[in-house]
């Protein structure tokens, strides 16, 4: 009897000692800041006119991320008829400080190029080339690619755009798909994770 | 008592072969009979020392051949009787009725697994328990999964792998798992978070399914479930098992060996050593693969321990290990993408079969070690156990480029638990237990993730305080018990921002039960329990913020400003701690060839936290609902429902049915994801003995589970995007719950089983064929979150084999 006894009293006396150890050197919870490169809080589209004069530029911005602020527009694309133009896209998070790496996404999509696809859309025939209404709801349709990836397919951070003739309005919307073993020839806006997806109203004056 | 009978059975079984060889034809039969006459079926007969015990059966027979002559003890065991002991000799042939007095102490009374010296003062009342030989035929599966065999039991499914058990209706932080008698401490707020327990290392598991189980803490509001080891011997003799499992539908084999013994010249020392290892590709659906649903797990345990008739202890350590799968298709991140999805066939990203898993996966590792020990002295029984749990969570998505290597959730949580009691001796007339138990829990985001964290640092400190007692009155037994718990959070973390935030605050509160069991003539009982219970908020559902897995919708938690995301101080939130109060009466008679046992319960949970929609919000991928952490009074009622009716001698029929019906009082309203009411049939063949074969069974087993009729409106994804697309918000003038999809139709399942014994030199056999789903039906179940993305799992075949030796 005395013999279990002083086992039991070694017992309980070890694991006091264990757990002062234990809770004494625990007491580091402080959380370390993240960075967040996957984190899109703005994007920009830049119009840059090909016979030359000023760009036209517009952005969508949510500054709260994942809060429940509405992204914001910050005008529409008004643009000049029978003009060609290039369309660039940047994404960045303005989360993170413009040295930082994971400060401009858009290098980032360049780089898995073989996984992502920007897709387009546009109402009310703005455009006279491509004609149509984008590849969104038809993969088939043209768009004036001028990137593409090592496997040869189009990846859309630069493409280019033939306003039309006549005066119009209408929207214009820019799918950006993670496509990871699904991009092809024919995958479309429906396969894979979006990373963006933003519509601005369009102006050709 | 039942643990300690099985292993006396294992260790017998041990000696049968070297028994066998001498030239021994006695024969020892006989009947074991109740107070009136009636089999005590399923009721142990062992004889001892060098003879296997027998499972009396459907008539209360039994029948020992081929025995040697000499003098034996006979033991007669079966849960709720007293044990009968008696010295017999046996020349030639001996018959024997034996008479066993019913334990109306015992009966109520599981259960976590302790010495039987002292009094058990445990308040389990409605209580269902899975032996050993369920978990035999549910070998292979997860714990979750196997739970779902009790009545009342059902489970919150992530894809084919991952099983979160429910009781009446309740989950998660409701459900409190003890395992090896410390309480489980991981990530549990997510809803695809299943516990990481190996079910290998359980000699049963027994589900509490009022909230009396006061005694184990907080957060039983649901009930509780018991996960007990095996007894460790205590005598020099090596003994062990060996499991295979094979099974088709993901083309998966499990192997679980387990080997333990005593330490020579040193009567009281036993030691055991269990590992798992579980691997399983794709699983499928009658029509295409679920792609991306594999499973890896390795666990191990080890104990070693000291037990004499006066004092004892423990030491317990076990690893568990796993990573999973999660359904390729069911990668989005936004309501367009679910539409997608929802549309489709069969998932994107469908492919052939294969063992690989890719992102989106989880890898979970939980360690566990447990020490204890307990002394009996003159004044009762003193008891102490340490517990000290280390759990990492990660979780890793489809990301850009390298990111996807990187968890986007890294989570590691360690908990010390430390617990004390003193029990009164065993006596006629009332039994006192007194307690005391204290935690610290730390939990971290380990840095790296390169994503907001979805849930902050932590540290939770908590201590309690209990007293329970059960008094004996004639047919009567009244169990009274009350608790008072603490909590304290220190929360450090980084809102929507980024920015960091910090916050300490407490909270504290009362719990109490009361019971009566009473035993009543023509072998009726009744149970009666009333127990209020309350738990203190996860830190996850005061802070969350983001998407989370496949989830498409952002969560905020209770303590997120509305319209700025500003993490608020709790006191200027109207927030109250979620308080149960649980009303569960059990009802049994048995007659000469049938037993019914029928519990109706009712749990109102005042201030139940649960995910409500709220609104849609727009970012730069795209359009989301999202849900924030929001209290309401939700009504829990519905009735089990277990009989078996022993049509013949070795033909039995044992019809099952859980009905529940769920309510979100507060806004008359549904509550989402509520298990539908289940109705099951089985029909089993028993016989001890074919041939050469002994234990013998065929069974067919029919589920129908219905359809959810009570489930919150429809709204599906393209009509929160045309809405959307003119600008309307239609969670603004109604944000009751809703659901994407609409509850899919009931559905029937067929299967079949097959299983015998064989016992060749000193080993048993154990052997199982089995075909679930076995008409191949295309289904989904209602509480399976991949039911907007693909089928069910199809028809699977499986075979296991189990060496006892």
């Amino acid at each position: 009897m005395k013999n279990y006894k002083n086992i039991f009293r070694k017992i309980t006396i070890s694991i006091t000692l264990i757990s002062i150890g234990f809770l004494s050197g625990c007491n580091s919870n402080d959380p370390k800041k993240e960075d967040t490169p996957e984190l899109i809080t703005k994007a920009t589209l830049t119009f840059t006119p090909i016979g030359g004069g000023s760009s036209v530029v517009v952005s969508a911005t949510d500054p709260d991320g994942d809060g429940v602020q509405d992204i914001a527009v910050d005008g529409d694309i008004n643009l000049v008829s029978d003009t060609d133009y290039t369309l660039t896209i940047t994404l960045i998070n303005e989360l993170a400080a413009p040295t930082d790496p994971a400060y401009d996404i858009s290098a980032e999509v360049a780089e898995e190029g073989a996984e992502h696809i920007f897709f387009f859309g546009w109402t009310n025939n703005v455009f006279y080339n491509p004609t149509g209404n984008g590849n969104i709801d038809n993969r088939s349709d043209g768009i004036n690619y001028n990137d593409s990836d090592e496997n040869g397919l189009p990846i859309g951070l630069s493409t280019n755009w033939s306003t039309s003739v006549n005066t119009a309005s209408g929207k214009f919307r820019v799918i950006l798909k993670h496509q990871p073993d699904l991009k092809s020839p024919t995958s479309t806006s429906s396969d894979g994770e979006t990373d963006l997806d933003i519509e601005f109203v369009i102006n050709i004056l | 008592m039942y643990l300690r009978k099985t292993i006396i059975l294992v260790f017998t079984l041990s000696y049968l072969g070297a028994s066998a060889q001498s030239i021994c034809k006695s024969t020892f039969t006989g009947q074991v009979l109740d107070e009136t006459n009636h089999p005590v079926i399923g009721a142990t007969v062992l004889l001892l020392p060098h003879y296997t015990g027998q499972v009396v059966d459907v008539l209360g027979n039994f029948k020992f051949e081929n025995i040697c002559a000499g003098n034996y003890k006979v033991r007669v065991q079966y849960l709720g009787y007293q044990d009968e002991e008696f010295d017999l000799q046996i020349n030639d042939k001996a018959n024997r009725v034996i008479l066993l007095k019913e334990d109306v102490k015992q009966l109520s009374e599981v259960v976590v697994n302790a010495h039987h010296d002292a009094a058990h003062t445990e308040y389990a009342n409605s209580f269902t328990q899975l032996s050993e030989k369920q978990l035999d035929e549910l070998a292979g599966k997860s714990l979750g999964e196997s739970l779902k065999e009790v009545a009342g039991v059902s489970s919150i499914q992530t894809g084919p792998g991952i099983f979160k058990p429910v009781i009446h209706g309740v989950h998660s932080q409701r459900v409190l798992i003890l395992n090896y008698g410390i309480r489980q401490e991981g990530q549990q707020w997510g809803a695809e978070h299943a516990p990481e327990i190996d079910p290998f290392i359980a000699s049963n598991i027994v589900v509490i399914k009022d909230a009396s189980a006061i005694k184990y803490g907080t957060d039983a509001l649901g009930g509780v479930i018991v996960v007990n080891p095996p007894e460790l011997p205590r005598k020099a003799e090596l003994g062990g098992t060996f499991n295979t499992i094979l099974q088709s539908n993901g083309q998966s084999g499990t192997v679980s060996g387990m080997l333990e013994g005593g330490i020579k010249n040193h009567d009281g020392w036993g030691w055991r050593v269990q590992g798992t290892g579980k691997r399983s590709g794709d699983f499928h659906t009658p029509d295409y693969s679920l792609t991306n649903t594999g499973i890896k797990e390795l666990n191990f345990s080890t104990s070693i321990g000291y037990h004499k008739e006066n004092a004892g202890f423990d030491i317990f350590f076990s690893h568990f290990q796993t990573e999973l799968g999660v359904l390729k298709g069911t990668a989005i991140s936004s309501l367009e993408d679910l539409a997608n999805a929802m549309e489709r066939a069969e998932p994107l990203y469908t492919s052939s079969f294969s063992y690989q898993i890719g992102e989106p996966r989880q890898e979970v590792s939980h360690n566990l070690l447990k020490i204890n020990g307990h002394v009996l002295t003159n004044h009762g029984e003193w008891k102490i156990q340490y517990g000290f749990q280390n759990n990492n969570r990660k979780e890793f998505d489809i990301r850009m480029g390298d990111l996807a290597k990187i968890p986007a959730i890294d989570l590691k949580l360690n908990t010390h638990t430390l617990d004390a009691e003193w029990e009164t001796l065993h006596s006629d007339k009332r039994t006192i237990s007194l307690g005391i138990s204290g935690m610290y829990q730390n939990n971290q985001n380990i840095f790296g993730t390169q994503r907001l964290p979805f849930i902050p640092n932590f540290v939770n400190l908590s201590g309690g305080a209990f007293a329970v007692s059960k008094l004996f009155l004639n047919q009567w037994t009244i169990d009274l018990g009350t608790r008072y718990d603490y909590r304290y959070y220190d929360v450090k973390g980084f809102d929507y921002k980024n920015t960091r935030y910090a916050s300490s605050f407490s909270f504290n509160n009362i719990s109490a039960s009361a019971g009566a069991t009473v035993t009543l003539p023509e072998n009726q009982t009744l149970n009666l329990n009333l127990s209020s219970a309350w738990r203190p908020p996860h830190v996850a559902e005061l802070y969350s913020v983001g998407t989370h897995q496949s989830a498409a919708a952002i969560e905020y938690g209770l303590l997120l400003n509305d319209s700025t995301n500003e993490v608020m101080n709790i006191k200027d939130v109207n927030f109250k701690t979620e308080q149960a109060v649980k009303f569960v009466a059990t009802y049994t008679r048995s007659w000469q060839r049938f037993a019914v046992e029928v519990s109706p319960y009712m749990n109102y949970i005042f201030n139940y936290i649960y995910l409500r929609p709220e609104g849609i919000t727009k970012n730069v991928r795209g359009v989301y609902p999202y849900y924030r952490y929001t209290q309401t009074d939700a009504l829990f009622t519905g009735v089990d429902v277990t009989g078996t009716w022993h049509v013949s001698r070795y033909l039995k029929v044992l019809p099952k049915v859980s009905l529940l019906r769920a309510s979100d009082v507060r806004n008359d309203d549904y509550l989402v994801f509520i298990p539908s009411n289940r109705y099951e049939l089985a029909v089993r063949y028993d016989r001890p003995e074919v041939s050469v074969f002994k234990n013998f069974y065929v069974e067919s087993k029919l589920k129908y589970i219905a359809k959810q009729y009570r489930a919150p409106r429809v709204i599906t994804v393209r009509q929160i995007l045309e809405a959307e697309e003119q600008d309307v918000d239609i969670f603004t003038t109604d944000n009751s719950n809703f659901d994407f999809m609409a509850a899919p139709s009931g559905y029937g399942l067929l299967n079949l089983a097959v299983g015998a014994s064989l016992k060749r030199d000193r080993v048993q056999y154990d052997f199982r064929i089995a075909a679930e789903n076995a008409l191949n039906q295309s289904y989904r179940e209602y509480t399976n979150r991949f039911r907007y993305y693909a089928d069910d799992v199809g028809r699977n075949f499986i075979f296991s084999l189990k060496c006892i030796f």
